[in-house]
């Protein structure tokens, strides 16, 4: 609808606090940001140090740690949580008995709190009582008993990236509403044919749901960016570093008061997200066109 | 002949693999269910064994000595408090942007959806010093105008899309009928848009009631803690009293399955809504 003289203001208005907030909570950071990470801010002072965060952070090998195992995160959620979604996605989608008790019960985990999954997933992990040990222990593999899953330099994070990978049910969900929106009449078409299951879901439905995959794969980047959670309630970085990821090493600067150099290692993640978001974009694109 | 037989490898393919991963989201739920019934001592004890005993006094342990209920209404009240006003917010962006002709609304748009794609945990540190600049640090009011502002990307989305698809003749009518602007938004369209505003309202509040970062960020004083940040202290006030915590997950995870088994199909709608596009 155009928008009338005297309605503009109301437009304004109608606009404004969500401008606002924006303003003050997305625009207003970023920029704050980009600026304290050129100094030494500690929370009192403030002295320009040019590029000195930079180079010092780049000079720790717990950062480098953290940047890396942030990389594994999205690395393995993206090759193999989003393509598992899909495969079980593509099994819910023939719409055999009970598909929609199955899809809500894969997706309630999405819908618990990081921080509740965390413990109770340290609880699984636990070297004393933990259900992870005990069925170790009862299939055989008694060396494992009381293994200290999370405080092993050796088993710390594969224990960690091991049991999220597994968590595929948001991006199943995203996927089975595309599929959900394919015309029947090509399967229709593919049964005259004498088409299998698989070759169904091979010629028909994965092409296009391809586009979705990847938006799946973006999403999949973004999320283990973030990571915070997890790790810092089970292992909180350690043991010595070796969980360490971008978010928990930010806090940890942030609990010491070296502002400064916290606000280096969040410019440095906001620019490791918009590369990855390029690349990603690069590398998807020249996909579809073949 | 070959065609069955393929079939049927197919499907013992098929539900193997659908009810491993079931077995995977649902067990250690189970398993902390049952952990939270028994006494320290069952608990180090076989894992699957049922306990003599349900003891049920661990829940009433965990919300008395925790203060669970304070906890609990504390996120209700600002899960509550910042789902309204993100949703007032967003509809009101929305309504302006969906509905109407204005030269710079695609800008706009395009950026307060790209809020989605920054990785917001990497501004902790600015969040803070905002919120202490504006006299908020502790208070109940500044996380919610945070957990008001970090869903409103994902709201507006929604939103837009769902006002987009609302029939342009309805509004027409009443313009013409003399609703004006604020008649339009109130009387014709959020009555229709009614699904719309509980898929994003249920997304918000389902983010907010599992935020934990700028809970642990933004408060220090137990009296507004939010329960996701409360559970994370009973490893420590607890010390070895394993099925105590585990009472207190329980406990904690119970709202949010609630509400998305109540609103089940709106989420998927939304999850739906952001795949169409992509």
């Amino acid at each position: 609808m155009k928008i009338k003289k005297d309605e503009v203001g109301w437009l304004l208005l109608f606009i404004a606090p969500t401008l606002i907030l924006f303003a003050l909570f997305f625009i207003l950071p970023i920029l704050f940001l980009l600026a304290s990470s050129f100094t030494n801010w500690d929370g009192i002072d403030a002295e320009f140090v040019g590029f000195e965060n930079y180079i010092k952070l780049f000079n720790k090998k717990s950062f480098i740690r953290a940047i890396t195992n942030n990389l594994y995160w999205c690395i393995t959620a993206a090759i193999i949580t989003v393509p598992l979604a899909l495969i079980i996605a593509l099994l819910l989608s023939h719409r055999s008995r009970g598909w929609k008790v199955f899809r809500t019960v894969l997706f309630v985990p999405q819908v618990v709190s990081s921080a509740a999954i965390a413990m109770l997933w340290a609880a699984v992990f636990n070297a004393e009582y933990g259900l992870l040990n005990f069925i170790l222990d009862n299939i055989g593999l008694s060396d494992y008993k009381n293994h200290n899953w999370l405080g092993n330099v050796r088993t710390a994070n594969a224990a960690l990236i091991g049991f999220s990978l597994c968590y595929v049910g948001y991006f199943m969900v995203i996927m089975l509403a595309k599929t959900a929106s394919i015309s029947e009449d090509y399967y229709d078409a593919a049964n005259i044919d004498g088409a299998s299951q698989i070759q169904k879901d091979l010629y028909i439905t994965a092409p296009i749901i391809k586009s979705t995959f990847f938006l799946c794969v973006i999403l999949a980047v973004i999320f283990n960016l973030r990571q915070f959670e997890y790790v810092y309630l089970m292992t909180a970085g350690g043991p010595a570093n070796k969980t360490q990821v971008l978010v928990v090493y930010i806090w940890n600067e942030l609990t010491v008061q070296r502002l400064g150099r916290g606000s280096a290692a969040g410019v440095i993640m906001i620019a490791l997200g918009a590369m990855l978001l390029l690349l990603l974009r690069r590398l998807l694109k020249s996909e579809t066109y073949n | 002949m070959t065609k069955d037989n393929s079939l049927n490898f197919y499907s013992i393919f098929k539900w193997v693999i659908i009810i491993s991963f079931v077995v995977y989201a649902v067990f250690p739920f189970l398993w902390l269910v049952l952990a939270s019934l028994k006494t320290n001592a069952e608990l180090l004890d076989n894992p699957f064994k049922l306990p003599k005993v349900f003891q049920f006094q661990n829940y009433s342990n965990a919300i008395q000595e925790a203060g669970l209920i304070q906890l609990i209404i504390n996120s209700l009240v600002i899960s509550t408090c910042a789902t309204f006003l993100n949703i007032l917010f967003a509809s009101m962006c929305a309504f302006a942007i969906a509905r109407h002709i204005f030269w710079w609304k695609n800008v706009l748009f395009l950026m307060i959806t790209a809020g989605i794609l920054v990785p917001l945990n990497a501004l902790i540190i600015p969040y803070y010093a905002i919120i202490n600049f504006l006299n908020l640090y502790d208070t109940r009011l500044g996380l919610i105008l945070v957990y008001c502002a970090v869903g409103l990307p994902v709201s507006t989305f929604i939103l837009t899309e769902f006002f987009k698809g609302i029939p342009k003749e309805i509004e027409e009518a009443s313009y013409l009928d003399g609703c004006n602007f604020v008649a339009r938004y109130f009387r014709i369209m959020l009555p229709l848009a009614l699904p719309g505003l509980a898929t994003a309202g249920t997304f918000q509040f389902i983010l907010c009631w599992n935020e934990f970062i700028y809970a642990m960020l933004l408060t220090s004083s137990t009296e507004i803690r939010t329960i996701q940040f409360g559970i994370s202290y009973f490893t420590n006030e607890f010390f070895s009293d394993y099925v105590g915590m585990f009472a207190a997950v329980v406990v904690s995870i119970l709202p949010s399955i609630t509400v998305f088994v109540l609103f089940q199909e709106r989420v998927i709608t939304g999850l739906t809504a952001g795949s169409v596009k992509g």
